[in-house]
């Protein structure tokens, strides 16, 4: 899970430096910082306290912490992200941490506003505190603006983390999308069928001829029917991509019967020059379909004695 | 918004000066895509491409180098390959590419054949200054 | 046994069966055609399946060679199929736009003898009608 938050975020120790020199993160601050840690051993408790005080007293951030196992994980979890502000260290490893917080708050569903918020009331937390303890007012401000440099990289880390996980739920769920839209289905011994509806752009055109010759080798099909008949548009791209697919088919021993050919594809394909002569074609799938048959050595005849029951038929061996 | 290059995550130079030296490099292509964890199409087109032009670097240009590099650009990961020989380099790429020059039918087939399998394509060639081809591959997300 | 040993060619009744499980790399390319040339005059073998399932990758190189050997056992009178093609290693080929032409294809072993046996039966048939 480590190694994962970081290619997914792509940290380096290249990107690391280059951060830290972009939110001026100093060897002084981080100094400052460790030298402030009797401060913050000191007022934890607190200003994690009154950061609950925040997120329970407000409806609506109040509703993702009911379970009272759940707040005190999280109050531990925060006064260990507080200390970790005072620990003077601002490498790959703190880095790393940091991200952590990130992707778990978003695997919690707890959306950036609430810890942008949160981050704030910290700030106003620590300065009040520091204040009262340091009483200079030049020393608040230096050791104030060390933490700050220090909480808006943090939260930097805490943004790329949730948007690199929202970006991976995307990808899934096209991933998802893209074989639900690409049904390639067995529909008897050595034949499998694809319906395509809808528009074939040439992403979609690549994934299905992928699908389809996985299909073919995973079950040793002798036949693939591709029914067009729901394909909204067929020029010259779509003609290209199913002769493509037609021949990779053929590459792997089987064939291919295309069914659904309306008399406008008719029409446009004989326009348009494309060559079919390698191709099996027919008008409607139920001809596809019997095709497919005579390819595997069976035949449809009608089933004896059946009371009003026309166009039963049996799939039985082919007398040759 | 920070617009962010592509991060070169490893570097590799592999010289092309024998056939074998074109099978270590189609073989290294290959592990760094499968390392990766690149779909097997994908694989499949880039040791291909790679396979090509490694051989034309051999054969029409008397040999050269390749440098391999994966890239890391936000959540993609890509292998990126630049083939340069030392030969006498190409007149006219896009005449070869379709097929225009029947002595040259190979390299055409190997340089167009290559362009299709891969994301990224990139070809600098000029007479008496040999060729730098550059592809790239990216992982499918 | 070729001395070579690189790629063993087997003999089911009278179909030489020949299975590529290593890269077609230049002499390996030469020895593995030449082999199967000899093999045929040798038997005069009715058939030849050349099966690829071993193969994670066909370049434009590798495919001639097995184009070419196909297209010599043919002229030499053998019926010659191609079996066991990777779904990833014909998609590469298409995208290609490599043409594998005249090329007989069969999905496995089994399939591949059965369509020599076809071929052979077809050609024979031909052959008497005086076509």
């Amino acid at each position: 899970m480590k190694q994962q938050a970081m290619v997914k975020v792509r940290l380096d120790e290249a990107e690391l430096q280059s951060r830290r020199a972009f939110f001026e993160i100093r060897d002084e601050d981080l100094r400052r910082l460790a030298s402030l840690r009797a401060f913050a051993d000191k007022y934890t408790h607190e200003v994690v306290e009154d950061l609950y005080i925040l997120i329970l007293g407000h409806a609506d951030s109040a509703k993702l912490f009911v379970d009272h196992a759940l707040v005190d994980r999280v109050k531990r979890a925060q006064r260990e992200y507080f200390l970790g502000l005072f620990s003077g260290r601002c490498d790959f490893a703190y880095a790393e941490d940091r991200l952590r917080i990130g992707f778990a708050h978003e695997r919690a569903g707890i959306p950036p506003k609430w810890y942008l918020g949160a981050y704030s009331r910290y700030m106003r937390s620590i300065f009040d505190r520091l204040l009262a303890e340091l009483k200079d007012v030049n020393e608040t401000r230096l050791a104030y603006q060390s933490a700050e440099k220090l909480v808006a990289f943090d939260m930097a880390l805490a943004m790329d983390a949730y948007i690199a996980a929202q970006l991976q739920t995307v990808a899934r769920h096209r991933a998802a999308i893209q074989e639900l839209s690409t049904p390639v289905i067995r529909i008897y011994e050595r034949v499998l069928l694809l319906p395509l509806v809808g528009t074939i752009d040439t992403q979609r055109a690549e994934q299905l001829m992928e699908a389809v010759l996985g299909k073919v080798v995973e079950e040793q099909a002798k036949v693939i029917i591709i029914d067009i008949a729901g394909v909204a548009i067929v020029d010259t791209k779509v003609a290209e991509h199913l002769l493509k697919t037609t021949e990779a088919v053929r590459l792997l021993g089987a064939q291919t019967i295309l069914s659904g050919i309306s008399p406008t594809i008719a029409k446009t394909v004989v326009h348009l020059g494309v060559d079919t002569s390698s191709m099996h074609t027919r008008s409607q799938l139920s001809e596809g379909l019997e095709l497919a048959f005579d390819l595997v050595g069976r035949e449809v005849t009608p089933s004896q004695g059946k009371r009003g029951s026309s166009g039963n038929a049996r799939v039985g061996n082919a007398q040759r | 918004m920070i617009q962010m290059a592509a991060r070169v995550l490893s570097h590799h130079e592999m010289p092309i000066e024998s056939e074998d030296d074109v099978f270590l490099v189609r073989r290294k292509a290959r592990t760094l895509a499968e390392q990766r964890g690149f779909d097997p199409f994908s694989m499949a087109a880039l040791t291909t491409a790679t396979s090509e032009l490694g051989r034309n670097a051999f054969l029409h240009a008397g040999g050269g180098a390749v440098i391999l590099e994966e890239l890391q650009d936000g959540d993609l990961v890509g292998i990126r390959l630049q083939f340069r020989d030392h030969g006498p380099g190409i007149a006219d790429v896009e005449r070869v590419m379709q097929g225009g020059y029947s002595t040259l039918k190979s390299l055409g087939l190997g340089l167009s054949g290559s362009r299709r399998l891969v994301n990224e394509f990139h070809i600098e060639t000029a007479v008496g200054q040999g060729t730098l081809i550059t592809i790239t591959k990216w992982k499918r997300l | 046994m070729t001395p070579k040993g690189s790629i063993p060619v087997l003999q089911v009744r009278s179909t030489l069966v020949v299975s590529i499980q290593v890269e077609l790399r230049d002499t390996i390319a030469d020895a593995f055609q030449e082999d199967v040339l000899q093999r045929i005059a040798a038997t005069s073998a009715g058939g030849l399946v050349i099966d690829i399932s071993g193969l994670e990758m066909v370049d434009s190189y590798v495919a001639r060679v097995i184009a070419n050997t196909g297209r010599m056992a043919k002229l030499m009178g053998t019926e010659t199929v191609l079996v066991g093609m990777r779904p990833e290693v014909a998609a590469t080929l298409v995208r290609m736009g490599f043409r594998m032409e005249g090329a007989r294809t069969a999905l496995n072993l089994d399939e591949g003898l059965d369509l020599v046996e076809d071929l052979l039966r077809q050609r024979r048939g031909r052959e008497r009608r005086g076509q």
